[in-house]
């Protein structure tokens, strides 16, 4: 569903030129889950940034069901953000001056669902997150791994094919982490394709897929799949 | 989406309140005073009889000094002298005309115990009632023969006729000025036109005179003449030698119907000041001018400078605030930028963004505009207090200066607003969802 | 100082915010300066003396509409009356009140002849009482004697043989020396020959917006006239009571006329002035909401531009930085950009003061004032920042170790 062929990536700054991807190459299939690891400044965040569509590349190929993203307008991108894709922060991102549910609300907003659909839809992620009974606090209200919570909520409020989670649970003790990650293996499990940029073995491991990026490169690729909640 | 917009608009001036009513109380402030000057401004500039100002024409001949030009040259003198004034009256070559005049008198009521008053009296032409569409409650103007044949009739104010009359119908009734009996031929009801422009030289925003009587008694003096007289020739004693004078000292309006009347009128004013030069009598070159209403107000500069400056400057004051209101809205935009960073992960494109930020600009500029509103109201209280007399019915806000007010602060924070959305909007998501 | 190349640096990264604030400045400075020039032109124009005793002098107007009235007598009687009443310390009939808005104005020539040039004069009929009721100097020359005064008949155009002139319009007659102007004949009218008796210090026109003010001239005239005005000097403090009491007293003499606008000259000066004192208030209320506004506009963006730097003060502090060492921070780059807005603001002083000499015939601005201005915007931008910088320097040093 997901295909990126020989994408690059270069940053100017100043006289120098930097490159963030190198003819990157990946295939990305319904259903997986895929953990992406490297060590700092590989190129992890570009692809991510890209595969969001919050960035734009260089040259090369990406298709995402088929569709060449490369010559959307901002509108168009705005709007395959907003139907397909999930985001998921390390620092959650929750908007600080928004309550719980208005802060779900968002996405479904720019969807342009009614107002029914809407209360429907934020009512049952968060039910499925655990914080239903909280709708009207503030973010500032809650715990680290209760505001991921609320973002995973809101990432999946509006059905998307795939979630892009940036260390989601960086931010995190181990016990919240591994709440976070059980939901993660959990939502996979009902067939969204996760995405997921860590630098935690541990929790790379829990992965279907495992992909490690060098230099902007994906420079092994190793398929964990059988090993997952099958 | 618009309520949507809305509703984070005021999620986000209630969450930053003491900035957002920093801009409010700014753009208030800004509004509120280029409003109170605007609206002194267009009032003293208003036309006081739009339906007929372009065909009432203020008539100037240039009778002056050949050694010494009136107003440097500038302009003819802006009163005629007796002689001209009822030459031209006699000539009737307008489909109206007006020759006037300002004057004083006592009135002493009938009434046993009642003292006399003085009262301020206007001595003009039949015709002024028409021309300048005067109310009547009772009777109406004189004829046109009362002028000619010098009678001694008079037309009250609403007021006069309530003071010696009790407010009925006095037509027909005598009363007694400066020991002559007036008929009272008509009582108008309350006129005062915003400028009163029927007569600049006694004061554009002067109360209008309290009785009205022919001008043609001034020369029989029965009625004491007033106002402003200007004299360049030396002339000899008593009053015909005053009459016979070059002091001007009249008003002359005529009302010319259409372009054609209007060039006739010039015509057979060129002809009179040639003719009387064969007299030895306007010495200076031929500028003779015809004003319509607002013309003549331009002219007259009934727009005071101080009123001009004073709206220069709260323009100034306005550009101020707006910078301030720039400043900070920039400041609160760029502060939220990861929230924007998120809106655009979350499926918003720069439109849908730009909307939403100019939205909440605009409810700034809303707040303000209502805010400015009742400022510009104070401020007009004021400036009646301060002025007194001079300002009387020049400070009030009609609905013409309320819209102004409101489209004037919308428009200043959507100026205001512009840049900083623009910037806000043009945030690079990426960078701002890594670290918060 | 080490920093100023940072500061600047540091702001040349947001232009924009710190060219905003620049502007602000200097728009700020513009108005105010103006202001604050056409606030002290008209408090010297209404400083300028009248020349009169104004705190004891009242006046009001007589006028006759009675038939066939003896107008002679009738002066001579009121005069007569007002000037024998306890506490009037003198009493004259005039042609018009100093300040009042109106008058009379005629011009004198040192030549005769219509194509000589004239200089105008506010012109006062008055008695030989007038220079002791005004209670005007008389530093030149004597004073009218009673037998100067001639009856000036309503519209009678000659004059009489004998005048005294203020200080100012022998100064404009004789430019050279205008104590040579005693004992000169001038000429009224063009032509009519009237000899200079006397000069008085000073003694306003009834125009305070004419720039010869301070010309006029009186003429031993008392008028036959159906709306004279009388003139009245009481003992200090006395004033009000006696107002009233000669006002019945004249209403209640004669019921051929009508006693009417009893003013003091007080009134009358607040009167002349009344739109200058309130252009000057609303001038000043400009002033001061400016001035706050630009302050809170300081105010509010430093705080913004600190609550961005947290972390970065805190840093700063980690490292060693003195909480005067951050204020110090705030406060100069506070300070480079008043130096922008000011140095655009000189400008603008200037261009708006030019416009308005040119618009509105004002005077050209003194250069005290642009001083002025530039000492009151530093002062209040460094007030202004004093709070914010004060916040910031109060930011714990262990925000740098704070995660999120």
């Amino acid at each position: 569903m997901l295909t990126m062929n020989n994408i690059n990536k270069t940053f100017q700054t100043g006289d120098i030129q930097t490159h963030a991807l190198r003819d990157f190459n990946l295939t990305v299939n319904e259903g997986d889950f895929i953990s992406v690891t490297g060590p700092s400044g590989s190129g992890k965040t570009t692809f991510l940034n890209i595969a969001g569509l919050l960035e734009t590349f260089t040259s090369g190929q990406f298709l995402l069901d088929g569709k060449d993203i490369g010559n959307l307008n901002d509108n168009g991108r705005s709007r395959v953000r907003n139907e397909k894709i999930g985001f998921i922060f390390q620092g959650f991102n929750l908007i600080p001056d928004l309550n719980l549910f208005d802060n779900v609300d968002v996405p479904l907003r720019y969807r342009g669902f009614n107002a029914k659909e809407r209360r429907q839809r934020i009512e049952a992620n968060l039910e499925r997150v655990g914080l239903a009974s909280r709708m009207k606090h503030l973010p500032s209200q809650l715990s680290g791994g209760q505001q991921q919570r609320v973002a995973i909520a809101r990432a999946l409020a509006t059905d998307p094919r795939f979630l892009l989670a940036d260390e989601p649970t960086g931010n995190l003790d181990t016990e919240m982490a591994q709440g976070v990650m059980s939901l993660l293996k959990e939502i996979n499990g009902q067939g969204t394709t996760i995405i997921m940029v860590t630098h935690d073995a541990d929790l790379a491991q829990q992965a279907s897929r495992t992909i490690q990026i060098k230099d902007g490169r994906v420079s092994e690729l190793e398929i964990v799949a059988q090993k997952a909640i099958a | 989406m618009f309520s949507y917009y809305l509703k984070i608009a005021w999620i986000s001036i209630k969450r930053h309140w003491g900035l957002s009513l920093l801009m409010i109380t700014a753009i208030g402030l800004g509004i509120g005073t280029a409003m109170t000057t605007v609206t002194v401004n267009y009032l003293m500039s208003a036309n006081p009889i739009p339906h007929k100002s372009q065909q009432l024409y203020y008539v100037q001949l240039d009778s002056w000094d050949v050694n010494d030009p009136y107003d440097d040259g500038q302009n003819p003198p802006d009163q005629l002298t007796y002689t001209d004034a009822t030459n031209l009256m006699k000539a009737k070559k307008a489909y109206r005309q007006n020759v006037q005049a300002q004057a004083y008198g006592v009135i002493e009521p009938e009434e046993q115990g009642a003292l006399p008053f003085m009262v301020s009296a206007r001595a003009n032409s039949a015709d002024f009632f028409a021309m300048f569409d005067v109310p009547f409650i009772y009777g109406g103007a004189w004829s046109n023969d009362a002028d000619v044949n010098k009678e001694q009739v008079i037309v009250l104010s609403r007021e006069i006729n309530e003071r010696v009359f009790g407010g009925e119908n006095s037509v027909g009734k005598a009363i007694r000025l400066d020991g002559n009996i007036f008929k009272v031929v008509g009582v108008i009801d309350h006129w005062q036109p915003k400028p009163r422009f029927y007569d600049i030289t006694t004061g554009a925003f002067n109360e209008s005179e309290e009785i009205f009587v022919p001008f043609s008694l001034i020369a029989e003096e029965k009625i004491r003449r007033s106002g402003n007289t200007n004299c360049w020739k030396p002339s000899s004693d008593g009053f015909a030698a005053f009459l016979a004078s070059e002091c001007i000292w009249t008003q002359y309006w005529v009302e010319l119907r259409n372009e054609q009347e209007k060039q006739d009128y010039m015509s057979f004013l060129n002809a009179y000041v040639e003719e009387q030069k064969r007299f030895g009598r306007f010495q200076r070159p031929l500028d003779n001018r015809l004003s319509d209403v607002m013309q003549w107000l331009e002219n007259q500069e009934v727009v005071a400078d101080d009123a001009k400056m004073m709206m220069a400057m709260s323009f100034m004051f306005l550009a101020v605030c707006l910078l301030n209101t720039i400043g900070l809205l920039l400041a609160k935009f760029l502060g939220k930028a990861p929230e924007i960073g998120l809106r655009q992960a979350l499926g918003a494109s720069k439109a849908t963004l730009f909307s939403q930020y100019i939205i909440e600009s605009a409810c700034i500029g809303l707040a303000g505009g209502a805010l400015g509103l009742l400022l510009a109201q104070l401020g007009l209280v004021a400036i009646e207090n301060l002025y007194g007399e001079y300002m009387k019915g020049l400070a009030s806000l009609d609905a013409n200066m309320m819209i102004l007010a409101i489209a004037l602060s919308l428009l200043s924070s959507v100026i205001a607003g512009i840049y900083p959305t623009w910037r806000a909007c043009n945030i690079q998501p990426a960078q701002q969802l890594k670290s918060q | 100082m080490l920093e100023i190349g940072l500061i600047i640096r540091a702001l040349l990264r947001n232009k924009i915010g710190a060219l905003l604030i620049a502007l602000q400045i200097a728009l700020t400075m513009t108005i105010i300066v103006n202001a604050i020039f056409m606030i002290l032109e008209r408090q010297q124009q209404m400083e300028r003396p009248s020349g009169i005793d104004e705190n004891n002098t009242f006046y009001l107007t007589n006028t006759v509409f009675e038939q066939d009235y003896n107008l002679q007598a009738a002066l001579n009687r009121d005069l007569a009356m007002i000037r024998k009443t306890p506490g009037v310390v003198d009493a004259i009939q005039i042609n018009a009140i100093p300040l009042s808005g109106g008058g009379w104005s005629q011009g004198l020539q040192t030549q005769p002849g219509e194509d000589q040039d004239a200089i105008g004069t506010a012109l006062y009929m008055v008695d030989e009482h007038a220079i002791n009721t005004l209670k005007v100097e008389l530093i030149l020359g004597e004073n009218f004697a009673p037998e100067d005064i001639l009856w000036r008949a309503s519209g009678q155009t000659t004059w009489p043989a004998k005048t005294i002139i203020t200080k100012a319009m022998a100064q404009s007659l004789f430019p050279d020396d205008w104590q040579s102007a005693l004992g000169k004949t001038v000429y009224i009218t063009q032509s009519q020959p009237i000899r200079i008796i006397g000069i008085i210090k000073e003694l306003q026109a009834p125009w305070n917006g004419w720039d010869g003010v301070e010309r006029s001239i009186l003429i031993p005239y008392h008028m036959e006239t159906t709306g004279g005005k009388y003139f009245i000097r009481t003992e200090a403090g006395r004033r009000d009571e006696l107002m009233p009491i000669i006002e019945k007293a004249l209403a209640e003499s004669d019921k051929g006329r009508i006693i009417r606008r009893v003013s003091t000259m007080e009134e009358t000066r607040e009167r002349s002035y009344k739109r200058h004192n309130a252009t000057n208030k609303i001038l000043t209320t400009v002033i001061v909401t400016l001035t706050l506004i630009t302050s809170f506009g300081i105010v509010g963006l430093a705080i913004f531009s600190i609550n961005r730097r947290t972390k970065q003060i805190g840093t700063r502090r980690a490292l060693g930085a003195t909480k005067w060492q951050i204020m110090r921070y705030f406060m100069v780059e506070n300070f480079l950009i008043s130096t922008l807005g000011i140095a655009i603001g000189c400008i603008g002083a200037v261009g708006l003061n030019m416009w308005l000499v040119k618009t509105f015939s004002l005077s050209p601005i003194n250069i005290d004032l642009i001083v002025m201005g530039i000492g009151i915007l530093f002062v209040v931008g460094q007030l202004a920042v004093l709070y914010p910088a004060r916040k910031a320097a109060l930011i714990s040093p262990a925000t740098a170790t704070r995660t999120v």
